[in-house]
């Protein structure tokens, strides 16, 4: 089914061709070139999937290392400062390193199908959001190899442990490259946000309005919005954080009237609603695989908008329960405690709405679906936990102990990764055109299932007979041991169920004995189910005129008045974009910039270099402008295609 | 129905073993939420538990309709997977109910929050009768209320008593019949002062002074077994003894009554693990006894003079003579036998003097000082050496090295030979001015002097 397809210029497109400064790389370029250059929505979700599995991999080992080093008590398989150094990284990593792109793979592959658009509104926008993802994953990590070893402040990095005065190695380098690292990756994901937005509410199909969309792409949007909300907030902290450190400045230094409580409220303010958008994706998959493996509409869709908007919206408001502890007064906690509770009404919603939704289904209980059902029990543990804490009194002995390691656990890999590991199977096989192995893939669930529950819910006693977290060893005699012991068993059989599972995905796009997908090999009920597998670059032959709501499904069940209708090809055919460098110096750019301010801080660092840090943020500096203004002068460039009438 | 049969049979196999497995393991651990020994922590205990009852009953009522229809609705072949079950959107009257009982229940742990919120952060009003009565208090457990300012340092803490202008480290002695008002500073970062038997945790934040406070629960400690047993003095010695005589260090679960173990629960820096501290439940007569012995001892104006032969002497008293024998202008403590009259006996004799303390004590104080130990560890509070943890009455501690070891010959000569191999990081090792030169560092091989210091710190009863 090859697509015939021919170079075509119609006289307008002529004229835009001659005003190009820059020639852009065409319709032609292959293998890394290609990859590089990229601007295809569909390659840059599989290069964020394939990066954040490498780091979910990377964040992994270092969970297991502070598992092993906690085995029993007084172990020594790692130091103090390597212990504190791993669960700063493991925190770091697996919060914007491979939740939050993992989030992105699914938002840029799947949305833009979703709504019927044939690639997102910026293409090299997004480009450039996934390589600023890929400079900070860079920066971050390069900290193990420069003076005080990667930071040891904690993902949090509460002020003032990270003022230099309390540095405990001298001309500690970590949490320079900690703030570089958070703030390039918010750069990425504002500007994959900003682009999220407009595709969702500029370039929906005819016909697609905003309560027929998916709930999956409503939650993108919902997440989108949040980022671009809480965002600026650690990115203003981080940039005082830079100043304390790099000028001297007192935001955060007590001795000079700064206020270590300032860096709190602004960290959480941006880390609640940060939550939310871990979670959120991963609620928006698990909303369009029940309906589908169940075999009927989602239980009350608007409802479930709504509670998702409302989720985000008061998220901002219960930024200061992770700071019961720090004596805000009688007054605050208990309003934040109130806040925090209401917050559960609309996370429960979603629950009975899920079991509304199987409730006089068919259910099939695929491997999809498996991840889905797993998701909704162990979410329900993490809220449920997660009620207790809004609780003040509850909070003040559970704070930085186990229990609540073992509650954001239960919400993160029970909750979101359960969600992502069920969006992988739920979509791959649209991505890659192959089926997996069904049976592999219930042995990863059952081997993730099994090993999580083993691994935290003996945490949620081991805070309760008072072990605190982040603490890299224990004494003899609290009765710490055995629970421990368990806890790190099943980390590492929840670390090989992750693993055979990456292998998995990976292997689907390159084993040919799996068998072809075909187009709706679930009997799905979204239009991204109309195309071929895997989807055509230009996505949507002819875009489609939608009718309803699950518009795969009426198409296939529906009256003929519910089946979607297809526009025109028209003599234009389907323009394409041409592929871009400049988003990729431009973040090349951004990335020598980063490292030359990095070490403009240590003078000693200098001789290492064959320019001083100065030139080289200088450099970077000019390649960033570079890489801005050859993008504004490159020109549109495209080609056109011309499907046969018969491709979808 | 065999199916089923099996199923059932699985899940009860399953019940059993949970509840043995959780049954087995105990809940009075040293540092255990669960084993609540005052009023506030039980006050959080109980609110906890009604959360645990709550979340039981709504994960069983709403995992318990999952499963149901997950097993109902199942597809039980390929064809019927192939049906369409009827395409229904939703049912507005059903959700809103839900809603409504949703927030119904959380009124129920609402309640009961606020009231902890109140209890943990304000100290009951002495002349408020019905609280005091509804909170089975007397109103002399308030009005006597102690107060300790704790500082949070890395990796160790302060505990003073600015009522009785005394200040100790890392064992925090308190009345077990009276409020401890607690206010928390800190000199460096966050750190966070819990012992979850006493109440639950609050931050040491910089430039802040937060507050908190807890009484524990004297019948529960003492439970019905003599106060001896149950609530050793510290004043005399007697917690240490009977600590080391009953403890082995490995014991979980044989705790001294009386004992209270603590840890900071903010992650402060290299050494945040062994941030650790004990607290120690006193009687009142034993509370105000350890406090008099260490006012005494750190009392400048109390420190024994040179003999004065225009003075009297009680029996006991404790005077100092040059002493060659422990270096050329070393002055040595000598207790009087008898009583002496004046200027009766101005020389050294076994019939009317006798040395105090030990030959390696009164060595061991000169290392204290040669060895600049000095510098940072106050002992009979001079003013200078608050860097490090203050060291008077150090003999009565249970404790080593923030509550990390024991507090006795053996572990102590492994502290004073190398601390960073038990401690890594910590600043008496890798602290400012510190380094291989510094004569702590050459104790390594030196038993001599390790055993000197040794007798000194211990000898500071």
């Amino acid at each position: 089914m090859a697509t015939e397809s021919i170079d075509y210029a119609s006289p307008e497109t002529k004229s835009k061709v001659e005003t190009k400064v820059f020639p852009r790389p065409g319709q032609h370029v292959t293998g890394i070139v290609d990859w590089l250059t990229t601007i295809d929505h569909k390659k840059i979700g599989l290069l964020y999937g394939l990066t954040a599995l490498f780091f979910l991999l990377l964040g992994g080992i270092e969970a297991l290392l502070i598992r092993s080093q906690l085995w029993s008590h007084n172990m020594e398989i790692l130091t103090n400062r390597q212990y504190n150094q791993m669960f700063t990284m493991h925190g770091t990593t697996m919060v914007f390193l491979v939740i939050m792109p993992l989030s992105a793979a699914f938002f840029n592959f799947i949305m833009p199908l979703q709504i019927g658009a044939r690639d997102v509104a910026f293409p090299r926008m997004n480009t450039l959001s996934l390589w600023c993802f890929f400079a900070g994953g860079i920066t971050l990590n390069l900290s193990w190899f420069f003076t005080g070893g990667a930071p040891a402040i904690g993902w949090f990095g509460y002020a003032p442990l990270t003022d230099t005065r309390f540095a405990e190695v001298m001309g500690d380098m970590g949490p320079d490259f900690w703030v570089f690292s958070l703030q390039i990756l918010g750069i990425a994901s504002l500007l994959a946000s900003f682009n999220f937005i407009t595709t969702i509410i500029n370039m929906r199909a005819p016909g697609m309005t905003m309560m027929r969309l998916p709930v999956f792409t409503w939650m993108t949007l919902i997440v989108s919005f949040l980022i671009i909300l809480a965002f600026p907030a650690i990115t203003i902290a981080l940039a005082e954080l830079m100043f304390d450190r790099t000028y001297g400045t007192n935001f955060f230094d007590f001795l000079e009237g700064g206020k270590p409580h300032l860096w709190q409220h602004l960290f959480w303010i941006f880390g609640h609603p940060e939550v939310y958008i871990l979670i959120l994706p991963a609620m928006g998959i698990v909303s369009e695989i029940i309906p589908v493996f169940s075999r009927k509409p989602l239980f009350g869709y608007g409802l479930i908008i709504f509670s998702g908007a409302i989720i985000g919206f008061m998220g901002f408001a219960v930024w200061s329960h992770h700071m019961f502890t720090t004596g805000m007064g009688v007054v605050a906690t208990s309003a934040f405690s109130i806040l925090t509770m209401l917050i559960a009404i609309p996370t429960g919603i979603k629950i009975f709405n899920w079991i509304g939704t199987m409730w006089g289904g068919r259910i099939r209980f695929d491997t999809p679906m498996l991840f889905a059902l797993g998701f909704i029990t162990m979410f329900m543990i993490g809220g449920f936990t997660g009620i207790m804490h809004s609780s003040v009194p509850i909070d003040a002995q559970h704070q930085d102990s186990y229990f609540v390691v073992a509650h954001f656990h239960y919400v993160l890999i029970g909750g979101a990764l359960f969600g992502l590991f069920a969006g992988f199977y739920f979509w791959l096989p649209k991505m890659s055109g192959r089926l997996m192995n069904e049976k592999l893939g219930k042995l990863v669930f059952t081997l993730m299932f099994i090993g999580f529950n083993v691994t935290f819910f003996p945490m949620h006693y081991l805070g309760m007979i008072g072990q605190p977290r982040r603490t890299h060893s224990y004494n003899e005699g609290h009765g710490f041991e055995a629970w421990n012991q368990i806890a790190t068993i099943g980390a590492f059989v929840l670390g090989i169920g992750i693993a055979i599972g990456i292998y998995q995905f990976v292997s689907s796009f390159f084993n040919k004995k799996l068998k072809p997908a075909g187009k709706n090999p679930w009997d799905a009920r979204t239009i991204e189910w109309t195309l071929s597998s895997p989807v055509k670059e230009y996505n949507f032959a002819r875009t489609p005129i939608i009718k309803s709501r699950d518009q795969a499904w009426e198409n296939n069940y529906g009256p003929k008045e519910k089946h979607a209708q297809q526009e025109a090809l028209g003599d234009h055919g389907v323009h394409m974009p041409d592929h871009s460098w400049c988003p990729l110096v431009t973040a090349l750019g951004l990335f020598v910039m980063v490292i030359g301010l990095l070490f403009r801080q240590t003078i000693e660092f200098a001789e290492l270099f064959i320019a001083t840090p100065y030139e080289i943020a200088i450099a970077g500096g000019s390649l960033f402008v570079l890489g801005i203004v050859m993008w504004a002068l490159e020109g549109p460039g495209g080609y056109h295609l011309f499907p046969k009438e018969t491709e979808e | 129905m065999r199916r089923l049969l099996a199923l059932f049979t699985r899940a009860t196999i399953a019940t059993i073993l949970f509840t043995t497995l959780f049954g087995c393991s105990r809940v009075d651990h040293k540092q255990s939420a669960l084993d609540p020994k005052g009023l506030v922590s039980q006050n959080q205990y109980d609110v906890f538990m009604l959360s645990v009852w709550i979340t039981i009953f709504l994960f069983c009522a709403v995992g318990g309709c999952l499963l149901y229809v997950l097993w109902k609705y199942r597809a039980k072949s390929k064809e019927e997977a192939m049906e369409i079950p009827p395409q229904s959107h939703g049912n507005s009257k059903i959700e809103a109910s839900l809603i409504l009982i949703s927030a119904l229940i959380l009124v129920i742990l609402a309640i009961p929050t606020l009231q902890g919120v109140v209890l943990m952060n304000r100290v009951p009003d002495a002349n408020d009768e019905e609280t005091l009565k509804k909170l089975n208090l007397d109103r002399s457990q308030i009005e006597g209320a102690i107060t300790v300012n704790v500082t949070g340092k890395r990796f160790f803490w302060v505990f003073e008593y600015p009522q009785f202008g005394i200040v100790t480290a890392n064992e925090l002695v308190f009345p077990a019949n009276k409020a401890v008002r607690i206010n928390l500073r800190t000199e460096d970062v966050i750190h966070s002062f819990w012992v979850p038997k006493l109440a639950g945790k609050m931050d040491l934040m910089p430039g802040q002074e937060n507050f908190m406070w807890f009484i524990a629960d004297q019948e529960k400690i003492l439970s019905g077994k003599p106060t001896t047993e149950a609530m050793p003095s510290v004043f005399d010695g007697k917690m240490r003894q009977t600590v080391f005589a009953k403890q082995k260090f490995s014991d979980e679960f044989e705790p001294v009554g009386g004992l209270f173990y603590g840890q900071c629960a903010e992650f402060c820096g290299n050494s945040h693990a062994y941030m650790s501290f004990r607290a120690l439940a006193q009687t009142d007569q034993d509370f105000d006894s350890w406090v008099k012995r260490f006012q005494n001892s750190q009392n400048p104006n109390l420190q024994p003079s040179a003999y004065n032969p225009e003075e009297m002497y009680n029996q006991g008293a404790i005077v100092t003579f040059a002493d060659k024998s422990l270096g050329e202008q070393a002055q040595r403590e000598y207790r009087s036998t008898k009583k002496i009259a004046k200027a009766e006996a101005p020389n050294l004799s076994e019939k009317s003097w006798i040395k105090a303390h030990s030959d390696d004590y009164e060595l061991g104080k000169q290392l204290f000082s040669s060895l600049q130990c000095v510098q940072c560890h106050a002992v009979n509070r001079t003013g200078i050496g608050a860097k490090g943890p203050n060291l008077t009455l150090y003999g009565l501690r249970t404790s080593l090295a923030a509550g990390w070891m024991r507090n006795d010959e053996k572990s102590l000569s492994t502290w004073l030979r190398n601390s960073n191999e038990v401690k890594f990081g910590n600043l008496m090792w890798n602290g400012e001015g510190v380094d291989d030169t510094h004569p702590l560092r050459q104790l390594e091989n030196d038993d001599e002097k390790v055993n000197q210091l040794i007798a000194y710190l211990l000898g500071q009863i």
